[in-house]
């Protein structure tokens, strides 16, 4: 809402200077966002809140200025309707009250369409509203000015009467805007005997709509209800200021008035008359409801003792009618302006505002109460993990193209109203979003990029889970000691080794990975427990070119498959190493090796591979591994006498799969 | 001065010599020819005849050990300074390292704190029921209120939530007050995507459910909260406000830390900045799941806002481009 200091003054005594209005609206709970300052006026934009639509006009505002300051509305709101012709009727026929509680129209003739005087225009203007004609535009100052929003047709372009009704199913307007709109019968029209001429409380038909050459004019002020209007003007994406002050619940009293105060302005500005009877279907509103409430609750709710007296003073200041009923409870009669307040606790407020929210005592209840649950515990501590890593975390916006989930078993799940119309799917993995975002790093000029994210992926099949995914690509680093090169998958598998490691999963196994996003002959899954809780390796070139490797995992499986271990002394005796190199053919996997001596030797012994090399001088086909064997033994410092079994044992085992032993 | 003391000083000062010099004019000093060591021995005649052999073999074994303890640590000392020279400017060999996104730190700082005044963590789905995001808070499907969540919604009629206080309902619906509970997560609304719009953000709520709970209490936890997350100096203002979960409803404001008040670009000339967004849970909310007894508060706010304050960032679209650059200079060590 947009209101300026000169108007709001006519209405009521302002005694502080304009610049600290701001504040004194701010603390009763309306928000001025921007305070601008003209020659002789100050304009205030005030950011209303939905359940206020009485504050959407000038004496709206005007009454919580004079609340706040204890003063009076300088005008009365009071009005009578009269009529100095009755020649020319004009027939209203309202089809259901409860879709139109209160309707008035107010027929005049001899107007002289023009522009308005500049008292009007200029306070448009101000506002935010950009004048049109005389006629028009005295329609907007009324509105601004009460709130209430009012509609002119041209009498001469209506055939017969007028009819407020739902909208048939089929039948079409062209409204003011100049697009046809298709109505249903969800929605409320005002008609004339051939077909809607207008859509209630949204905006006018074009046919009837004021012209250079309109002579006579019906004047509509009416109550319709709010969520009629709401849903209509959501249906068919209009919105205009009527239709946001329609469904924010008008002012039934209002309605007279504001037609009162319009016919009064057209006569003046217009040259118009009225030549007629102003049709009201309901011209004496019931208007006041009743609340009861508690001084003592007052007190406990706020925090604060306001005291009766102040209490009943402050709901009084607003214009409320207070009875006491008993010592401690008063009921309270609430005007037709204040649609919002319906119990107990909304007085409470009403009373606590104009208190002063800041003279609420400020308390802190300490107490010994511990947290009972950290439902998240466990993903701070993975993400930690992650940044121990090496990996940076990201947040991406879980927004995908469908062809992301495209080879997917399991369906993606699709937004209704996208926010990017070709990103219509909810991520079904958190790949894409690190893939964007290292192509983006890339481009930045960083080497290499580490990054990783923890969040939400969806699928039909499981609806929701947690994810941990994390990208890898580039150089790495160049530097002085070490040559630099291309990221490969070892450097995925030993992140994905070391985190796994480091969350206490310690029984687990790679199988071939399935996933699709990776290429196959650079990609492992893991398993764990019988389940694959996720996979890892290059990305496939067609979603992401270069060597860009990925990992995600499920973390839900991940933190099923934790297992405590017991710990373990760290032992006082060196083990005894021994280095074994061999040659085998090219292609026997390490696994295999592995698989053939861990747990065979009599002595404890850690297998690790420590060289690997291809040359032409062993053969081309073939490759020499070296092997080192770090024998322990928690009691004792082992003799070179007692592994020597072992060495045996295992010599005869790698000639057994075709291994030959260098020297 | 007897030879035993001696001998502890003198070994004292060789251990404690850094530098040859040092260790030379030591040597003068109790093995030269007026040295304090080589002055007993000349002197070892004077000392009656009974103590004189066990005198002189003490005074000759010192002198040895003396000998030899110089020699060495002149030996260590030579030995150091011969290290060959070093570019000690070179950049070391630095371990590869990561950090959290600002967004989590400080949704974990502000969690923190609230878990140390005895709230605890809940999490909840991010798609939801209509029922859930709306029906259950009070919040009817004509009112104009639903206007201030435009909703992204899925083909089948659920929804992306569009705040964190579905969690409190499913909390209350499991478990009956009194309860201190926190809902942090991603939450989403139809928005432009621009400097200070985006369509997902991640939301705190908080909700104090208990017997006789004022605006006093509500407004004294949220002072608390700030002063923790902005410092104690920071200076808060309550405002009236509107919630349809809640009544009385209330804003806290907090005066802007980078012009104090003064008024500047952050805090768009008002010298204030709005922070959390709170009030008195509605008394239908609480009527409808069967608690009409209690009474409490919730309160709610945008982590990328306040770190678009704390961190002084102009652009939230930063916070999802995940740029190295930018998420270099975040300080994640309190965590």
């Amino acid at each position: 809402m947009i209101v300026n200091y000169n108007w709001l003054s006519e209405w009521v005594d302002i005694d502080c200077a304009p610049s600290e209005l701001a504040d004194l609206l701010s603390k009763i709970g309306l928000e001025v966002e921007e305070v601008e300052k003209t020659a002789g006026d100050t304009i205030y934009k005030i950011d209303i809140t939905p359940n206020r639509g009485d504050l959407l006009s000038v004496i709206g505002i005007a009454r919580e200025i004079a609340a706040k300051t204890e003063k009076k509305l300088k005008k009365s709101i009071e009005y009578k309707f009269s009529c100095e012709n009755k020649d020319k009727k004009i027939n209203v026929t309202v089809e259901s009250k409860e879709d139109c509680t209160r309707y008035t129209a107010s027929p005049l003739n001899n107007i002289k369409i023009g522009s308005s005087p500049s008292i009007i225009s200029g306070r448009l203007e101000k506002c935010g509203i950009r004048p049109l004609n005389n006629v028009v535009d005295i329609t907007n100052y009324v509105l601004l000015e009460t709130g209430q929003p009012l509609h002119a047709f041209d009498f001469d372009k209506i055939s017969g009467g007028i009819t407020v009704r739902r909208a048939k199913k089929g039948e079409q307007i062209t409204t003011l805007e100049e697009t046809d709109k298709e109505l249903s019968k969800e929605d409320l029209v005002i008609a004339d005997d051939e077909g809607p001429i207008a859509l209630a409380g949204i905006m006018g038909g074009l046919e009837s709509g004021i012209a250079e050459d309109t002579q006579r004019i019906v004047l509509e002020s009416a109550f319709f209800k709010p969520s009629l209007i709401r849903n209509a003007s959501r249906r068919l994406k209009i919105s205009t200021e009527s239709s946001y002050r329609f469904e924010r619940t008008a002012d039934m009293y209002m309605v007279g008035y504001a037609a009162y105060c319009a016919t009064g302005l057209l006569k003046k500005y217009a040259d118009g008359k009225l030549m007629g009877k102003i049709i009201d279907t309901n011209p004496n509103p019931k208007t006041s409801k009743k609340i009861t409430f508690s001084y003592d609750k007052v007190n406990n709710l706020l925090g604060m003792t306001v005291g009766k007296k102040k209490s009943k003073n402050l709901l009084q200041n607003l214009g409320f009618t207070v009875n006491s009923k008993t010592e401690d409870k008063a009921e309270v009669s609430i005007p037709s302006y204040r649609n919002d307040l319906e119990i107990e606790e909304d007085l409470i407020e009403e009373i606590g505002r104009f208190a002063g929210y800041n003279n609420i005592p400020l308390r802190f209840r300490y107490s010994n109460r511990k947290p009972v649950w950290v439902e998240n515990k466990e993903i701070l501590e993975i993400k930690k993990i992650m940044v121990r890593l090496g990996f940076w975390e990201a947040i991406n916006i879980p927004f995908i193209e469908p062809y992301w989930a495209s080879g997917e078993k399991t369906e993606a799940i699709y937004l209704e109203n996208p926010m990017w119309s070709d990103k219509g799917i909810l991520r079904n993995s958190l790949l894409p979003g690190l893939l964007e975002n290292v192509k983006r790093n890339l481009n930045r000029g960083e080497e290499i990029v580490q990054i990783f994210e923890v969040g939400r992926v969806f699928t039909k099949e499981k609806e929701e889970e947690e994810n941990v995914g994390g990208v890898i690509g580039g150089y790495t680093l160049k530097n002085w000691y070490e040559n630099d090169r291309k990221v490969d998958f070892y450097d995925i598998k030993g992140l994905v080794e070391a985190f796994l490691e480091k969350i206490k999963i310690l029984d687990y196994s790679f199988q071939d990975c399935k996933n699709q996003l990776f290429i196959k002959e650079q990609a492992l899954s893991v398993a764990s427990g019988g389940k694959v809780c996720g996979s890892f390796g290059l990305i496939n070139q067609e979603v992401c070119k270069g060597n860009v490797f990925g990992l995600e995992f499920a973390l839900k499986k991940l933190i099923n498959s934790k297992k405590e271990k017991r710990f373990m002394k760290a032992s006082v005796f060196p083990p005894l190493k021994r280095d074994i190199s061999i040659i085998t053919e090219k292609n026997i996997p390490f696994k295999e090796i592995q698989t053939l001596l861990d747990h065979s030797t009599k002595q404890k012994a850690r297998i690790k591979l420590i060289d690997v090399y291809h040359a032409n001088k062993i053969g081309k086909d073939k490759k020499s591994m070296t092997i080192r064997l770090e024998f322990y033994n928690p009691k004792k410092t082992l003799k070179d006498d007692e592994i020597e079994g072992d060495i045996k044992l295992i010599t005869k085992k790698l000639e057994s799969i075709g291994a030959v032993l260098r020297e | 001065m007897d030879l035993e003391s001696l001998g502890e000083e003198v070994k004292l000062n060789i251990r404690k010599a850094s530098s040859i010099d040092e260790i030379e004019s030591i040597r003068i000093k109790y093995l030269g020819k007026k040295g304090e060591l080589t002055k007993i021995l000349h002197s070892i005649g004077d000392i009656p005849a009974k103590e004189r052999p066990r005198a002189g073999k003490l005074a000759n074994k010192l002198k040895n050990e003396f000998s030899e303890l110089i020699k060495e640590k002149k030996e260590e000392i030579t030995k150091q300074k011969s290290l060959p020279w070093m570019d000690l400017s070179l950049p070391g060999r630095k371990p590869t390292m990561g950090g959290l996104h600002p967004l989590s730190i400080l949704s974990q700082e502000i969690q923190d704190i609230f878990i140390q005044m005895g709230f605890s963590i809940v999490t909840g789905p991010e798609i939801e029921t209509e029922y859930y995001n709306f029906t259950a808070l009070n919040t009817p499907e004509d009112h104009p209120a639903r206007d201030m969540h435009d909703t992204f919604y899925l083909k089948d009629g659920r929804l992306l939530r569009t705040h964190t206080s579905p969690v409190q309902i499913r909390t209350l619906e499991k478990h009956s007050p009194p309860l201190r509970i926190i809902s942090p997560g991603r939450c989403y609304r139809v928005d432009t995507f621009d400097p200070i719009h985006s369509p997902t953000f991640t939301q705190i709520e908080g909700l104090w459910i208990d017997k006789d709970i004022s605006m006093a209490d509500l407004f004294g936890t949220l002072d608390l909260f700030a002063k923790k997350i902005f410092g104690k100096d920071v200076k808060t203002e309550f405002f009236p406000s509107y919630f349809p979960f809640t009544e009385p409803s209330a804003e806290m404001w907090i005066e802007c830390p980078f012009c104090k008040g003064k008024g500047c670009s952050v805090c768009k000339k008002r010298g204030k900045i709005e922070t959390v967004g709170a009030g008195m849970v509605h008394p239908n909310i609480l009527k409808s799941l069967g608690y009409g007894e209690f009474n409490g508060f919730a309160f709610g706010m945008g982590v990328d806002r306040i770190a678009m304050t704390k961190y002084d960032i102009d652009d939230i679209r930063l916070f999802f481009q995940n740029e190295l650059q930018f998420l270099r200079q975040f300080d994640d060590s309190k965590l």
